[in-house]
């Protein structure tokens, strides 16, 4: 088993709904092709740095999995054929510098889809929480501001 | 020349804060790397090492694949503010 990481756009002209579905059916086709998804993340509705298709946004997704080197051919086979697919970027985590990478970037990933949740359980204190993961964000964007 | 006194101060960057893996996602870690017009900049102007050039070069090559950074900017495709996060 092998690390990879998936990044995935999905077409814009879709439902929000569509778009979930068309989602789980990318990752049905890592899972049927015995891989193990570690964790999803997603990046939204983003602006594409070129159009694609003519397209000028995207939802993008990045899922992280393990799977068998010789399966990759066949996922990207079926990525290739799925037309609500606008773009996939398939990366390899090799080295053990790229594995403590991974591994990163999973907790990351998880930690973020679990802060939605706590929110829903607990009314008040997440609300802090909530601003703060916002606060990074603003300083993200602010050197581009340049 | 007004570029090149940017750069004077020649260290690397990555080397300095022990950058072991660079992300892809992270674009706006990758816009010093990048010039006006998103051409990878030189080792030269940078002062990058040679190692962290080389993950900087396949990095930003594979945000550009991912459309996360445009290949080209000319006067016919401008590209405003391509790291803001349109919602």
């Amino acid at each position: 088993m092998r690390n990879y990481e998936n990044l995935v756009i999905v077409k814009p002209t879709l439902t929000a709904e569509e778009i979930q579905e068309s989602l789980k059916a990318i990752q049905e086709v890592i899972t049927s092709n015995s891989g193990e998804i570690a964790a999803t993340d997603d990046m939204g509705m983003r602006k594409l740095a070129y159009p694609i298709d003519k397209n000028e946004r995207g939802f993008f997704q990045v899922i992280y999995y393990s799977a068998e080197p010789s399966v990759i051919t066949e996922i990207e086979r079926k990525f290739r054929l799925n037309e609500e697919l606008l773009r996939f970027v398939t990366i390899k985590y090799d080295t053990n510098r790229e594995i403590t990478a991974w591994n990163e970037l999973v907790k990351k990933a998880q930690k973020k889809a679990e802060a939605p949740k706590a929110e829903e359980k607990v009314a008040e204190a997440p609300k802090a929480e909530e601003t703060a993961p916002e606060a990074p964000k603003a300083e993200e964007t602010a050197p581009v501001a340049k | 020349m007004a570029e090149r006194r940017k750069y004077k101060k020649r260290y690397c960057k990555y080397c300095e804060a022990k950058v072991d893996f660079i992300d892809y996602k992270d674009v706006a870690g990758l816009r010093f790397s990048l010039s006006e017009r998103y051409k990878i900049m030189p080792r030269r102007l940078t002062g990058n090492c040679k190692r962290h050039q080389d993950m900087v070069a396949t990095v930003i090559k594979r945000a550009r694949a991912a459309a996360l950074v445009p290949y080209t900017v000319t006067r016919k495709a401008v590209v405003v503010a391509p790291f803001e996060n349109l919602r």
